[in-house]
């Protein structure tokens, strides 16, 4: 696994390095010869089915940051089951400024994070999602801003914690908002709904969809600022189908221990035994860092609209 | 025989799509005569209780490093060797004999059917699609039935033992379908023979089922039901019958 570098705020380059395998872009469809040999012809590439389906395999696994291959190679050791690849993790990108280029693969590039927050390149707008085959992630704090990003084709929604602060406290409070809001449309009406959908700027027919099924349409997983076992099971606990973790593991001191730890709270989150033994001897956590308006780069959360 | 049967179904809860598996399963059990327990696999404890077993799809080395941490890794081999499992993508591979295209140092697996596969034979994720396939055995057999691929595996070789059951394929992809230009094809090869092992997106030996597909992330739910019918509900039954003859 290596990571693939990208033109610096642009995530369009990435579709095409990965469009030039054999297929045109411009038309998702490969088809071949009806009734053949008898066989289902007709296969159709890149549907939202299968861009937010690899989302559901990756439920009750971390997702970890990294900058370098030999960060990916620990990070698979853990039972990682994807990884985010970054030109740096997001602490470093806070003291230091500059650039992230997030692309998620597992192998081969399988998402693309829109990253709107560490580094945003367009202040205005948001990508059309839609017409690429590859899928994408996004950022949202509340209900609302989930729903127009899988409004615009995000195939996976996180919550738009401060990376790189090792504290959980505002990914806590966007998934609080998200589950909240989610419990509030499934007892309204369609007239509510209407009503509900106009404040908080959410398509009323995902909206719909959200009061029916009690949850995203899409996978959301937790992302900012988890740091230890603990962190990640309470996101588990609050319904994240999963974690991200960046700055928490490389920046703590026994990353591969660490990692392997996170990995576990995940998938044993309502298991204090569990959750208590693997918590053992991780040696130094990473340096938290207080969020207030001083905190470096500005409030993330703050960014995105 | 009509009376109402009771069976117990355990998903291998370690990572993946486990909640959309006790969806189509509660499905099944609100129109079929059987009445379905479902217990997801966390720790040996859950396991001795099961009937029949679902391995997820999911990312196959982290399901197998979790497996083995929460020390379910023999039981699991036990279980295959006694009672029916089907594995949906990841977990076919983890039901294989052999896999390619694994990470460094290789992959712990479950073995218990006789496929050679190998990981994401498909290429990434932009290569990943849906096809309508006609699949044997599942009721209504001619309505085609949404296979959902996503990073799936490739089935290379099919290489059932003397001592093993016959391998019953259910269901296969039109050879052209199958990557060309990558590692898997080479460009030049002909796609014509319809018996290609690389072809087959569903098998069953003895009480195994395998699909490297996604059945579970489809509103349609006769592949649960024709595991349910097919696999457990008989295996109970035989189980019962040997027991009052005894």
């Amino acid at each position: 696994m290596s990571s693939l570098n990208v033109a610096p705020g642009s995530v369009a380059p990435v579709l095409q390095v990965s469009a030039a395998n054999g297929t045109a872009p411009a038309a998702p469809t490969r088809s071949t010869a009806p009734g053949r040999d008898g066989l289902g012809g007709g296969s159709t590439l890149g549907t939202f089915g299968v861009k937010s389906g690899l989302a559901q395999m990756l439920k009750g696994g971390v997702i970890m940051d990294v900058t370098n291959a030999e960060q990916a190679r620990i990070a698979e050791e853990a039972g990682a089951c994807a990884v985010m690849a970054l030109e740096r993790v997001p602490a470093d990108i806070r003291k230091e400024g500059g650039v992230a280029r997030m692309i998620i693969q597992a192998v081969g590039v399988d998402y693309i994070d829109e990253s709107e927050v560490l580094t945003p390149a367009d202040e205005q707008h948001h990508i059309n999602k839609h017409p690429f085959k590859v899928p994408f992630i996004c950022g949202a704090k509340n209900l609302g801003e989930a729903l127009r990003r899988i409004s615009e084709g995000a195939a996976f929604i996180r919550t738009k914690g401060e990376a790189g602060t090792g504290n959980i406290v505002e990914a806590v409070r966007h998934q609080r908002a998200v589950s909240s809001d989610i419990r509030r449309s499934s007892a309204m009406n369609d007239e509510e709904l209407y009503a509900f959908a106009k404040e908080i700027s959410a398509p009323f027919h995902l909206l719909k969809e959200v009061a029916r099924l009690k949850r995203l349409p899409v996978v959301s997983f937790a992302a900012g600022g988890i740091a230890t076992p603990a962190d990640a099971a309470l996101m588990m606990q609050l319904g994240c189908d999963g974690v991200f973790v960046g700055s928490g593991i490389f920046n703590s001191g026994d990353p591969a221990k660490r990692a392997r730890a996170i990995v576990q709270a995940v998938s044993h989150y309502n298991n204090p035994k569990m959750l208590a033994e693997v918590s053992e001897n991780l040696g130094k956590a990473m340096v938290g860092l207080t969020i207030d308006d001083e905190v470096e780069g500005g409030r993330m959360s703050k960014r995105g609209w | 025989m009509t009376q109402d049967k009771a069976i117990t179904i355990g998903i291998l809860a370690m990572q993946g799509a486990v909640a959309e598996h006790q969806v189509m399963l509660k499905k099944v059990s609100s129109h079929t005569p059987t009445t379905i327990t479902i217990v997801l696999i966390r720790e040996v404890v859950d396991l001795s209780r099961c009937d029949g077993l679902i391995i997820p799809g999911g990312e196959s080395t982290t399901m197998a490093l979790l497996a083995r941490l929460a020390g379910l890794t023999e039981p699991l081999r036990e279980f295959v060797q006694k009672k029916p499992v089907w594995g949906t993508c990841a977990g076919a591979i983890l039901l294989s004999q052999a896999v390619e295209g694994v990470k460094k140092g290789g992959q712990e697996l479950l073995g218990g059917v006789d496929v050679k596969t190998e990981r994401n034979g498909w290429g990434s994720q932009i290569e990943s699609f849906e096809v309508p396939l006609f699949v044997e055995g599942l009721r209504e057999p001619d309505r085609p039935f949404t296979g959902v691929f996503i990073r799936a595996p490739v089935i290379l070789d099919i290489t059932p033992s003397t001592f093993s059951p016959p391998v019953q394929i259910l269901a296969r992809l039109s050879a052209a379908l199958l990557p060309h230009g990558q590692t898997l094809v080479a460009a030049d090869e002909d796609d014509t023979d319809p018996r290609d092992a690389r072809t087959v997106v569903a098998l069953r030996q003895g009480r195994h089922l395998l699909t490297t597909f996604h059945p579970e992330l489809t509103t349609d739910d006769r592949f649960h039901e024709f595991f349910i019918t097919e696999y457990i509900a008989l295996f109970a039954f035989i189980k019962i019958t040997l027991a009052s003859s005894v």
